[in-house]
This record gives C-alpha cells, sequence and structure tokens, in this order.
C-alpha cells in the first residue's frame, strides 16, 4: 500500500503536457498539486534536477547524496546533515524554500527557543549559505 | 511524570477496550516482522509510531502523505477524506515532538489532568473521575492544522508544506472543557488556558515543552470545546493523543493538546512554546507577499477561516460528457456552521448551488452535494465555494501571505475529463 500511494504521487507530479496521456492511462491529475513531495523516490516522470518546481533547481548538476538524508551533495552537506539531524530528520529541510532572512530567523530561533547547539562561526555560515542556496525562494 | 515506565523490552499493545488483551514480544524488532503481514492484530499496530522506520511508522495509515518522519507528520489526499466521519486510518498526524512512551505502550495507568491557576479550587482528576464526575458527551469535531494549505504561498513559508490534507473530522468522545472548568471554579482574573503534555521536545531536552498552547478563556469556556479519551469510539490512538486531549474546536489544531495532563489558567495571554514569535500568528495589516514582518506586529490565530474540500470524485477522474456527475465534499469553518456552498464547472465564471446538509453538531463538518454536466469532451475543473454564516466565502486565490503560511482557504479544485 506505501508503495502504491508513492506510486500515485509520483503521478502527481506530471506536468499538464502530460496531461492527455496521464488520463488516458486513469492516472489522476490535480490542479491543486503543489511542489513534489521530497521524500518520494525519483521516478522517471518527475526527475529532480529539471522539475522547475524542485529545490534543486537553482543548481541543476546537484543530486541527493542518501548518506546525508538525501540533502543536495554539494558544499557544506555534511555540516548542515550532522547539526539538523540532531533534533529533526531532513525531511522538513528538504520541504522549505525561503527568503534568505527567514533562514536568518530560523536559525535564532532554533538556537534560542527549540534548544539548538551553536556551532563555531564559521560553521555557521558555511551551514546557512548551503541552506540559502539550496532551500531558497530567492534563487 | 508520576506515570509508570514500561521497560522498552516489555512491550503491550492495547487491544479494542471490549477484548481488553495484549499481545507481548519483547523486542521491535519482532514487532517489525509482522508489519506488512496479515496478522490477526494489525489493528493494534497504530500504536507505534517510534523506534520504527518510516514505513513502520505509516503501518496504521498506509494511504497518507508523508511529510515527515521526526516528528511525524502526514496529511490525506482529498478523496480520501470523503467519509463523514474520518477513520483513524485517514486522519492526518501532525506531531510537533516525540510521541511519548505512555502512548505508544496506551499505558494510562495513574494518568491525572491537573486544572490549576486562576481557579476557586485547583483539580487533580483521574480519567475515572473525568468519565463519572461529568456529563459524557460525543461530538463530531473537526480538527485542522493552523498550516494546512501552506505549501501554496509564494514566496515559501517556513514548516511543512501541507497541501490540503491537514484536516479530518472524526468523532470524540469525553466531556465539555467548560464543565470541568466550572467545576474548578474560573476567578475573573482568568484569561487565557495554557496547556501542557508529557511528548518529549525534539531535542531531548526534559525541561523544554514540544508545545504548550491554549485559548482566550472565553474560547475555553464556549460551546464545543471538550476534553476527550476516546476517538471514533475507541480509546485516542497513540498518535493523536492517548489517553487525553483537549479540543478547541474552530481554532488551530495546535490549540487541540495532545497527551494532556495539565490545564493552567492564566491572569495573562499564554507565553509557552509556539505561542510566542511568528508561531500560530499573523500579521496585525495587510503585507505584501515576502515582508518580513516585526515580530511584535503577529498576532495569534484565533477561529480559522471558511473552507470547503472536494473528495469525491478523486481528480482526474474521467465522467461521461452530457451527463449528471455528482461532485461531493465537505464544508466547515472557524465560526460556526455553514450558510451555502456553491461549484463552478467553468473557473469560477458561473456558480451552481449545491446541496447542503445541516451539521450534526456545531464544528461537524458538513455535507455538500451537486450534479454538475459537463457539456462537452475535455479538460474541466470543478471548483467548490463555501460561505459561512458571516457572509465569508473561500477567495479563489491564495489570500493574505504570512510569514508562516497559516490560513490558507483557497477554493478547492479538482480536474474532470469528460469523455
Amino acid at each position: 500500500m506505501f508503495a502504491t500511494s508513492h506510486i500515485l504521487r509520483g503521478a502527481l507530479g506530471v506536468s499538464l503536457a502530460c496531461l492527455v496521456t496521464a488520463a488516458s492511462a486513469q492516472v489522476a491529475y490535480d490542479p491543486m498539486r503543489a511542489a513534489p513531495n521530497p521524500l518520494m523516490p525519483l521516478t522517471p516522470m518527475q526527475p529532480a534536477t529539471t522539475d522547475s518546481a524542485t529545490p534543486e533547481s537553482a543548481s541543476a548538476e546537484v543530486l541527493p547524496n542518501p548518506d546525508f538524508g538525501n540533502l543536495p551533495d554539494a558544499e557544506g552537506v555534511e555540516e548542515t546533515f550532522y547539526q539538523c539531524v540532531a533534533c529533526h530528520s531532513t525531511a522538513i529541510i528538504l520541504q522549505q524554500r525561503l527568503t534568505d532572512e527567514r533562514w536568518d530567523y530560523l536559525w535564532t530561533w532554533m538556537i534560542e527557543d527549540q534548544g539548538m547547539y551553536e556551532p563555531e562561526d564559521e560553521i555557521r555560515d558555511e551551514i546557512l549559505t548551503y541552506l540559502k542556496t539550496h532551500f531558497s525562494s530567492e534563487r | 511524570m508520576t506515570d509508570s515506565i514500561t521497560p522498552e523490552t516489555d512491550i503491550e499493545i492495547a487491544e479494542k477496550p471490549a477484548r481488553r488483551s495484549f499481545l507481548k514480544t519483547t523486542a521491535l524488532g519482532a514487532l517489525g516482522a509482522y508489519v506488512g503481514m496479515n496478522i490477526p492484530f494489525a489493528e493494534n499496530l497504530k500504536a507505534f509510531a517510534q523506534g520504527m522506520n518510516e514505513e513502520d511508522i505509516m503501518a496504521g495509515k498506509p494511504d497518507l502523505i508523508l511529510l515527515g518522519d521526526r516528528p511525524l507528520n502526514a496529511e490525506t489526499p482529498a478523496h480520501l477524506l470523503d467519509d463523514e466521519v474520518t477513520p483513524y486510518e485517514r486522519f492526518f498526524v501532525r506531531n510537533n515532538g516525540g510521541v511519548p512512551d505512555t502512548a505508544l505502550n496506551m499505558d494510562a495507568e495513574g494518568w491525572t489532568l491537573t486544572i490549576d491557576g486562576e481557579v476557586e479550587t485547583p483539580l487533580v482528576l483521574t480519567l475515572d473521575d473525568l468519565k463519572n464526575n461529568f456529563e459524557v458527551i460525543t461530538r463530531r469535531l473537526v480538527i485542522e492544522c493552523g498550516g494546512n494549505g501552506r505549501a501554496y504561498f509564494n514566496p515559501g513559508a517556513s514548516g511543512n508544506q501541507w497541501t490540503t490534507g491537514a484536516v479530518g473530522c472524526a468523532e470524540w468522545t469525553g466531556v465539555r472543557l467548560s464543565d470541568v472548568l466550572n467545576a474548578a471554579g474560573i476567578k475573573d482574573t482568568a484569561v487565557y488556558t495554557a496547556h501542557y503534555s508529557n511528548d518529549p521536545h525534539l531535542s531531548g531536552d526534559p525541561e523544554r515543552d514540544a508545545i504548550s498552547r491554549g485559548v482566550p478563556i472565553e474560547k475555553a469556556l464556549a460551546e464545543g470545546g471538550m476534553i476527550a479519551w476516546e476517538m471514533n469510539g475507541e480509546p485516542i490512538p497513540a498518535v493523536h493523543g492517548f489517553p487525553l486531549r483537549v479540543i478547541n474546536p474552530g481554532y488551530p489544531g495546535s490549540t487541540s493538546q495532545k497527551f494532556l495532563t495539565r490545564i493552567w489558567v492564566r491572569d495573562q495571554v499564554h507565553d509557552g512554546a509556539k505561542m510566542t514569535g511568528y508561531s500560530y500568528r499573523m500579521p496585525a495589516y495587510p503585507v505584501a507577499p515576502g515582508t518580513e514582518v516585526p515580530e511584535e506586529d503577529m498576532v495569534i490565530m484565533t477561529d480559522m477561516p471558511v473552507k470547503s474540500l472536494i473528495t469525491f470524485p478523486q481528480s482526474g477522474t474521467q465522467a461521461p460528457a452530457g451527463a449528471a456527475t455528482e461532485v461531493r465534499g465537505h464544508a466547515w469553518s472557524g465560526s460556526g456552521d455553514i450558510a451555502s456552498v456553491d461549484v463552478s464547472i467553468d473557473f469560477g465564471a458561473t456558480w451552481i448551488p449545491a446541496e447542503l446538509e445541516p451539521a450534526v453538531n456545531k464544528f461537524a463538518w458538513q455535507r455538500f452535494r451537486a450534479n454538475v454536466t459537463l457539456p462537452e469532451a475535455g479538460y474541466y475543473e470543478v471548483w467548490a465555494r463555501a460561505t459561512d454564516m458571516t457572509g465569508e466565502a473561500q477567495p479563489p486565490v491564495v489570500p493574505g501571505w504570512n510569514p508562516r503560511g497559516y490560513g490558507n482557504n483557497m477554493q478547492h479544485r479538482i480536474a474532470l475529463i469528460a469523455t
């Protein structure tokens, strides 16, 4: 059953251009589909590197790294992974597309309100740069 | 916490209360071997939501869309919310912290609820006290996450990217919140409730609350509020707040604290975890998308907006051209009952009144039905628009952008393919 829902979710990610095919194949099209769910396994119909709705679009060559919770494999991925998964899984990161200011705010909120460990400034900068690069509404 | 701790190696899975027996096993791994198999105790697996992998967590809710595995968050596709009463299997999950061991083990031994603060007589109530000393009622109440619809804000708003499925209407059994508060005697100095529970904070810090929200005392004393121990005729399942939760229907779901241990009646607006900052708050004035709103200009969300969902047919379904096709769903509002629901098959150019059933009780969702005839073969969308008793209707597009993406009640729409 779980696999079935993943397949369905994959179908929801198809573009409108695929509608005729989707309809004839009796696959549900949803006009309210949002950005693809990052927890869904990648399928040929939904390539993460070319779909403009995915967070990875800003850096088309960056692929998810399964060793680090499928975070985009780029500079800062390891530091980001270990900093964040102390409290939560990468699923919530993979869903975000925020302004730089919101990332700065969230960082402070996580330290002051949520008890996040505060790393050295150099690490902080690396992680924030990584988040702002790959999970941004600005780029 | 006085709750008994069950050793990790001794796992008890609560059966249905009518047949109170226990399946015991010696390790989570042994349980994991059962998952996915057709076993007599499959119903009981719902008790487990922690210490297992992603697929095991969702074993009891196989058709939900998983948004996060730690903390556990999952939403329901619209066409799976067609039931009048949302069953456990299709009820969304929104957790701010971990699921406490007491819930995972379905262990309510020694559980008490404290009512204190601005009251004449502080109370410490056992589950039996609640069941025996107050009128027991059953109500269908909508619970909707304040962030349902967040996925449609642009620029994005931080948090789980709920689309339309962070909502459900279950049948809850318990006592009126007002009866319990009045039994303690509310002082004139009472301003706000503050809810506490035993779910662990994500950081593991025992001094932190995963969430502690509340409502204005007027809301807590108003019709609708409950302290519940049953969901759909069974003990509230682990991920929904076993053994006790408060429900404040019409307000964001976060005011319906799970795993409830204490209601502190305060002489000021509560400032617990996720009451302050940007959490469950909206700008005090309209802002352009992406605006950085100063914290002091954010105000606490109260009533959820009027909303509806098309639950049948599933989006993308084929329908015969020139013949009537039934479209149906539910409508609800934080302010109470719905006045009307209209549907459109021409992108909102014209609207058709839907039949609307009355609510079985205040804050239950209401069934709407309409027959639509798609004139010729091709692509159509069905849009639904609910209007509440105050005359407020759902907007066709995402309403006022806000930093955390709350309160999106845009009209729901599905695709129908006429053949």
